[in-house]
């Protein structure tokens, strides 16, 4: 990269590293994201094996410990979070007719980060134990006092490192949709999932500042022996939840925005009708996100703030079903009198519908502080929040790859595997936890790792595990799909549902890397449709055919990746007696750290010295397909 | 801030219109002023301590009011965004600050 | 980048050379955002400080440990930095690299000043009170808070002398000119953190601690 114009191409493995192109760095996303998906559902199989029966001994208390509290973890930050950013990634800058995202070599940067972190959290399990205090990680209880092993050090120093690329990722996206729109794109002509992915981003920009300060001062406390949260020496333990939530409830709408962009896109492309109240999901969104950073204190009922705080964050949570209203109704309202194909993509979002108002529902009554009391730390909540996420957030998900897995690979998902998967996953979701609300109700409490027989817990819990199994059976036959998908010749039609809205099915699939031979100029909401319905085969573009600038590649985000990685690794050591005193010296010094945060600065340093100056795909070099033919 | 090192040389090569140093001197000596009232009441002491405190937040408040709008350019033109961001960052970091200052315990 | 990137003439440089191209307009924008997420992450230490406020354990107090001439010179010391690096931009804006390097190399020897004293005050509670991260939550809330805010400072002082490197050695282009303008955003954010320092930390500490 140091070196202007002579652009190398790297090929197989160098490629993704150094790759800066949006669409590849999608399907590294992907990849990471649905490997630690992966691992954080054999996770959740193994939490619901323990529970089967009654006294069961598959797994120690403390491994269970481990398991529920690395479930949640990879679950939200290392599996949905990169694959939504797989998504955004892959269809953002194709739905404003932008060539590239803002920065790309932050956004690669912001990739590998999450990887490294996320490789760091799971490190954990082969080097003395993984965290165990909980997805929330609880002081005192994540405290070195109560907590003795390494494990919640991988927990806020993985995690440290996985939020930075988050963060790093959410700005790329606000400044790719503000900067980067396509001539008369305006904010109100963008499509829904564009909205919700700027919504979120925003959302992430503001929420993970607060669970860095978190993460640090636990950091601190548990190594440089600083006294956040000692109660003994004036510490104060509920300043840990109030961070933690601060950060934790946005954390959660910045989850399932972009499942209601994904949902807004299938509903409407498969009813074959303009999504209903365009502005009115616009208003929703930001109003949701608004309401989203107001309420976190709900998660904290019961540590005594008192009646005025309960009752107006139980206020404000309520005021939230509102806009979410909003947005279910417009959904049914789009549906309504469309013409609707029921293909794999569009049964997710269908799903998607009743189940994430079944989440909601109960969210409104834990929304009432009184009842809170009882439904509080029980399978009840445990059931709720997975009705949002699995229900809401994961079934978008799965209707968004099925939606857009051609534009990402120019294959199709074969149907009918498709629909046996739909309906393995959601009769096994509902299996799990349809039954849990009443368990909780009877009063199992969650994070228990086994219970005493004849209480009635027994075949309820029998019955959850059984649809857990199911799921998994889903997620097998989406690998196998996946698997089947990639024997077919690649290339598609762009417009492979032929009836696409939006810009990212005005161009080839997969889109060529430079994505528009020529920006296209946008003349109202679902750009294409309209130019389709107005005759045009294309769309018009907004400017002559031209040399096309484009970033180098550069493996610098990954080598600052892994300086964080080792700084991370040599910081959480500090305290350790290693037996061998070169180690202790290293270690003990902060050598390994300032090694790591040596090679981080040093790119960084490298990076502005050097400057990018790109390369060119002449005129020439374009085919023809560049604006959809 | 001698003028002479800004008024040399090249800016007569084009014919833009460059802001002078004045305003930014203005807030310069705003932001001083603000200090040193916030500074001397303290120094001083034995004023109401509820006024001190709603004196030194109005202070601070101005002063950076001040600094972002004039040195940082918020309340130029085209500073749309910026400012929407930077509220929105500030207003977070306000929920934090109540949460600290009435719902903990002590 | 559509526009040539070779501009080395400054004299050929537009009004204002930071937002002459897209990336250039890019890397602003992108460092408000930044800046936006900066906010709360200082307002959540902040937060953090104002609950442990008064958890000075065995420790001393605020008002006991804290001299005021100090934060008042370190609180001068900042707020002239920020004015030469308003300056700085002025005389990028006029194309006067001479001019900017002079402006920057000021803001960063006020830097260093402000950075000094800091570690002076640290040093004399550590050393002299043996007062330290671990006394008590209070002292670590101080130290975390206003330590953030000296790392900000030593972060931006290395920045600024990298980028002075810099304009001798590439002159002030349409690629250097955003990476100045962000960095002059960037201290004046730090001068903006400080007005909240002095005033929540120190002054309040005198009043109420």
């Amino acid at each position: 990269m140091a070196h202007a114009h002579s652009v190398k191409r790297h090929k197989g493995l160098m490629d993704w590293l150094t790759t800066v192109d949006h669409k590849k760095i999608a399907i590294l996303y992907l990849v990471a994201g649905g490997l630690f998906f992966g691992i954080g559902g054999i996770e959740a199989l193994m939490i619901r094996v323990q529970l089967a029966k009654p006294m069961n001994d598959f797994v120690t208390a403390q491994q269970f410990n481990e398991l529920i509290t690395m479930h949640g973890t990879t679950m939200i930050f290392l599996g949905v979070m990169p694959i939504i950013f797989a998504l955004m990634n892959a269809v953002v800058p194709l739905q404003i007719g932008a060539r590239d995202v803002a920065f790309p070599f932050l956004n690669s940067l912001g990739f590998w980060t999450f990887l490294f972190g996320g490789l760091l959290l799971n490190l954990s399990w082969v080097m003395g134990g993984a965290p165990d205090a909980g997805w929330t990680s609880y002081t005192p209880l994540s405290s070195s006092t109560y907590s003795t092993t390494h494990g919640v050090d991988f927990y806020t120093i993985g995690l440290q490192i996985a939020g930075l690329g988050t963060l790093i990722g959410g700005i790329n996206f606000l400044a790719t949709i503000i900067t980067m729109r396509a001539p008369g794109m305006s904010f109100m002509r963008m499509p829904m999932f564009t909205w919700t992915a700027f919504v979120t981003s925003a959302m992430i920009l503001f929420a993970f500042p607060a669970v860095t300060v978190g993460l640090v001062l636990l950091t601190f406390d548990r190594i440089l022996g600083a006294n956040f949260f000692d109660v003994a020496q004036g510490g104060n333990p509920v300043l840990w939840q109030h961070i933690f939530w601060i950060f934790g409830h946005p954390e959660v709408y910045i989850l399932i925005l972009p499942a209601f962009g994904i949902i807004s896109e299938v509903v409407s492309t498969f009813s074959r009708k303009r999504l209903f109240g365009y502005s009115s999901m616009v208003f929703a969104t930001i109003l949701i996100a608004f309401l989203g950073f107001m309420v976190w204190a709900h998660h904290m009922f019961t540590t005594g703030m008192g009646p005025v705080a309960n009752a107006l964050f139980s206020i404000a949570t309520m005021l939230i079903a509102v806009p979410t209203g909003i947005k279910i109704f417009n959904w049914l309202f789009t549906m309504w009198g469309g013409q609707i194909t029921f293909n794999t993509a569009n049964l997710f979002a269908a799903g998607f519908i009743p189940t994430f108002v079944m989440g909601g529902v109960t969210g409104v009554m834990l929304a009432s502080a009184p009842a809170d009391y009882q439904y509080h730390d029980t399978y009840f909540v445990v059931a709720h929040f997975h009705y949002v996420i699995v229900g809401g957030l994961v079934l978008g998900l799965f209707a968004g790859l099925h939606y857009w897995w051609p534009k990402m690979f120019g294959r199709v998902l074969n149907e009918g595997l498709g629909k046996l998967e739909f309906w393995t996953f959601i009769i096994g979701f509902h299996l799990t936890f349809f039954i849990q609300h009443f368990l909780g109700l009877i009063g199992m409490q969650r994070r228990v790792f086994t219970y005493l027989p004849n209480q009635g817990f027994d075949l309820m819990n029998l019955i959850s595990t059984i649809g857990a199994f199911l799921m998994g059976v889903g997620v097998i036959v989406f690998l196998i799909n996946i698997a089947i998908s990639f024997k077919q010749p690649k290339g598609v039609d762009g417009d492979v549902w032929k009836d696409g809205r939006t810009l990212e099915w005005a161009i080839p699939s997969p889109p060529p890397e430079y994505n528009f031979k020529q920006t296209p100029l946008v003349r109202g909401i679902d750009a294409f449709w309209k130019e389709k319905m107005a005759g045009n085969k294309e769309m018009t573009p907004a400017e002559p055919v031209g040399p096309i600038h484009m970033p180098s590649p550069t493996i610098l985000p990954f080598v600052m990746s892994v300086g964080l990685f080792i700084a991370g690794l040599g910081f959480m050591f500090t305290n350790d007696d290693f037996g061998n005193s070169l180690l202790n010296f290293l270690f003990g010094n902060y050598i390994i750290t300032g090694i790591g945060l040596a090679i981080t600065f040093g790119s960084m340093l490298l990076r502005s010295l050097f400057d990018d100056h790109g390369w060119h795909v002449e005129p020439e070099e374009l085919n023809d397909k560049g604006v959809k033919a | 801030m001698t003028n002479h090192d800004l008024n040399d040389g090249s800016a007569v090569k084009h014919r833009h219109r460059h802001e002078g140093p004045q305003k930014h001197i203005i807030a310069f000596v705003f932001s001083i002023i603000l200090t040193l009232i916030a500074f001397a009441t303290v120094a001083a002491g034995g004023v109401n301590i509820a006024f001190t405190v709603l004196l030194l937040l109005v202070m601070a408040v101005l002063q950076v009011l001040v600094q972002l709008g004039y040195w940082m350019h918020l309340k130029d033109k085209g500073h749309m965004m910026p400012i929407l961001f930077m509220a929105g960052g500030f207003f977070v970091a306000g929920l934090a600050i109540i949460a600290a200052l009435y719902w903990m315990w002590w | 980048m559509t526009t040539p990137h070779a501009q080395q003439a400054s004299s050929a440089l537009p009004h204002e050379p930071e937002k002459a191209t897209l990336e250039g307009r890019n890397k602003v924008l992108g460092f408000w955002l930044f800046l936006g997420g900066e906010a709360v992450l200082f307002g959540t230490l902040f937060a953090t400080f104002l609950t442990l406020r008064n958890q000075v354990a065995d420790g001393p107090s605020a008002s006991e440990l804290f001299s005021l001439p100090i934060t008042a010179a370190a609180t001068f010391i900042l707020l002239v930095s920020s004015l030469t690096s308003v300056f700085a931009i002025q005389a990028m804006h006029r194309g006067n690299r001479t001019s900017l390097v002079r402006w920057l190399g000021l803001t960063v020897l006020l830097g260093l000043a402000f950075l000094a004293l800091e570690i002076y005050e640290f040093a004399e509670y550590i050393i002299h009170d043996d007062y330290g991260m671990t006394t008590s939550a209070f002292s670590s809330a101080f130290y975390t808070l206003v330590g953030f805010h000296g790392a900000h400072v030593l972060f931006g002082i290395l920045w600024i002398s990298i980028l002075i490197g810099q304009l001798f050695k590439k002159g002030l282009t349409v690629v250097t000119a955003p990476k100045v303008y962000v960095s002059a955003m960037y201290w004046h954010f730090i001068d903006v953190v400080w007005v909240f320092i002095f005033t929540v930390v120190y002054l309040l500490g005198k009043v109420v601690g």
